[in-house]
């Protein structure tokens, strides 16, 4: 899938490669760019599911201000995958509902 | 609209103190009870506070008012006859000692409380942690639990009280500022508002923070004067962060998740406020300080809490009196002037205080007691002590 170069409102780059999971599953994506934007490129447009109805949702503003593609990253919930960059290592979930906060991730960054 | 310019009973603040107090003065047997609100219902200190209550106090008096007020919050939309739901939610107050001395002072009230039919009781620190699985409190002493403490929402709360007071035929008079009263000798005639006045021989000032100033307008010093404190609130998170009220008197601080998934917290101003010079209390605001002392106490103390993000701080003011008690009753010096202030416990004492003032006022007796919270009591020298504050 080709990749947009240059975002009209967002700065990042194209840096090396780097691994990451989404779900648990190993990918890849670009260190830098936004965490939504490797998961595009990796076929996942789904990220959250909603509190009330279970709906699904992904991309929408792509600017940070819609909370559609709100995500579990590194344990933190809510975070706005289309404006936080990748970085190696990252673990991203799922988020089901309001987004768990959970112990092990908290007992992790004490 | 059309302005009545009499009534049998003037009730002067919209707060729960107020809207209680009015609503049981009709229900109790008054006809023609006013209510003067400058604002809007709940827009002074009820509706920026953090709704909680509790019967775990140190204190025989506060004991029995407050089991009687959890009593009221089991059953209010009930009791009150709306179909309202105030999302009462009881998981108890974890409280949380640091020293062995507080730790000596949990006991003492354990064993009081528990004679009193409040079953509390101590715990260790699994325990705990049971109730609040996942927080740091390894550096605390022990703790105190009652099952039956808890919060709700404090504007619909505020709301339910208010529904109901109309629904009797209580007159609710919104953006009506009490500017002054009718005083004839030693007794109240009536008040004087910025859209007309009111002929009234019961008069109460239930004003909260600003019943010192109401107080003032009659010529009366009622020891009442306005402290403010900030509160936060996160984003919503799934549930069970912070299942309890987790609170400590020293360090001053409390915490809790609503239902809905946010988390509260709040503290006193001496933790944070580090302005110069004269403050004014009545001027509401957020500083950056409570922000980040407040988020330090809650990264603390919920470790998982770290990283999600704060939406919205506000504050409001404590209704502070000189020993954190009520000061309830009539005026000495001028009759039919009555005062209901709770001492910064307002949302929780609101729907007890309101009925036992409204008993006094119409029955001229009480079913609990209140009359030790008399402001007389400060002029003879008499301080009521309460070890479970802040
Ligand atoms: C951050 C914070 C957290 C708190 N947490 C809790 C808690 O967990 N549990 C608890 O029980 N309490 C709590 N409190 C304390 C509680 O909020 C107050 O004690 C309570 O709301 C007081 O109620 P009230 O009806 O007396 O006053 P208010 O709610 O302030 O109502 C007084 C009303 O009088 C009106 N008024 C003032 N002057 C005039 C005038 N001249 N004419 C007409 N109307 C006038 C005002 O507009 C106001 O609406 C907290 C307070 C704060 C600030
Ligand atoms: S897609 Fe709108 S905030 Fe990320």
């Amino acid at each position: 899938m080709p990749l947009i170069e240059r975002h009209p409102i967002l700065d990042f780059k194209h840096d090396g490669k780097v691994e990451f999971t989404f779900d648990g599953k190993a990918m890849e994506g670009f260190e830098g760019e936004p965490i939504a934007a490797a998961l595009h490129s990796n076929g996942v447009k789904i990220y959250r599911e909603t509190p009330e109805m279970k709906r699904p949702r992904g991309f929408f503003c792509a600017i940070g201000k819609c909370s559609s593609c709100f995500m579990v990253v590194d344990g933190v919930p809510n975070v706005r995958t289309c404006v936080t960059p990748l970085r190696r290592g990252m673990a991203v979930l799922t988020q089901r509902g309001r987004g768990s906060v959970s112990i092990a991730e908290g007992e992790a960054r004490r | 609209m059309s302005w009545k310019k009499t009534a049998d009973a003037v009730v002067v603040g919209g707060g729960m103190m107020g809207m209680a107090t009015a609503y049981y003065l009709k229900k109790i047997g008054l006809k023609d009870v006013a209510l003067v609100e400058k604002n809007t219902p709940a827009s002074g200190s009820t509706g920026r506070c953090a709704a909680s209550f509790r019967a775990q106090w140190g204190g025989a008096l506060n004991i029995t008012l407050g089991k009687a007020c959890i009593d009221r919050f089991e059953h209010l939309a009930e009791h009150l006859g709306v179909d309202m739901d105030i999302q009462l939610y009881q998981n108890g107050y974890l409280l949380v000692a640091y020293t062995e001395r507080q730790f000596e002072q949990f006991k003492k009230n354990v064993e009081l409380q528990n004679s009193m039919g409040v079953t509390s009781k101590l715990l260790n620190h699994s325990e705990a942690l049971e109730i609040c699985p996942g927080i740091e409190v390894s550096d605390a002493v022990g703790f105190s639990y009652y099952k039956r403490d808890g919060h709700a929402d404090p504007m619909i709360t505020n709301f339910a009280y208010c529904e109901a007071a109309r629904g009797i035929g209580v007159r609710i008079e919104k953006f009506t500022g009490v500017v002054g009263f009718k005083v004839d000798c030693d007794s109240v005639r009536g008040v004087v508002t910025d859209r007309g006045p009111i002929d009234t021989d019961t008069v109460v000032n239930a004003a909260g923070p600003w019943a010192g100033r109401v107080g003032a307008l009659a010529g009366l010093n009622i020891p009442v004067k306005g402290e403010r404190h900030e509160l936060m609130v996160t984003e919503p998170v799934d549930w069970g962060v912070c299942p309890t009220m987790l609170m400590s008197f020293e360090p001053d601080y409390y915490m809790f998740q609503r239902p809905h998934g946010s988390i509260l917290a709040g503290c006193g101003p001496s933790r944070y406020r580090r302005e110069a010079g004269p403050f004014d209390d009545y001027q509401m605001g957020a500083s950056w300080n409570f922000m980040e002392h407040m988020a330090g106490h809650v990264n603390k103390l919920i470790p998982r809490a770290r990283g999600v993000r704060i939406v919205r701080q506000w504050s409001g003011m404590y209704d502070i009196t000189p020993d954190l008690q009520p000061v309830i009753g009539e005026s000495d010096e001028l009759k039919g002037f009555w005062v209901n202030v709770s001492g910064a416990r307002g949302f929780m004492f609101g729907p007890v205080a309101g009925e036992m003032v409204a008993e006094k006022i119409v029955n001229g007796h009480t079913s609990l007691p209140i009359d030790e919270f008399h402001w007389r009591r400060y002029a003879e020298g008499r301080f009521l002590v309460e070890p479970s504050v802040a």
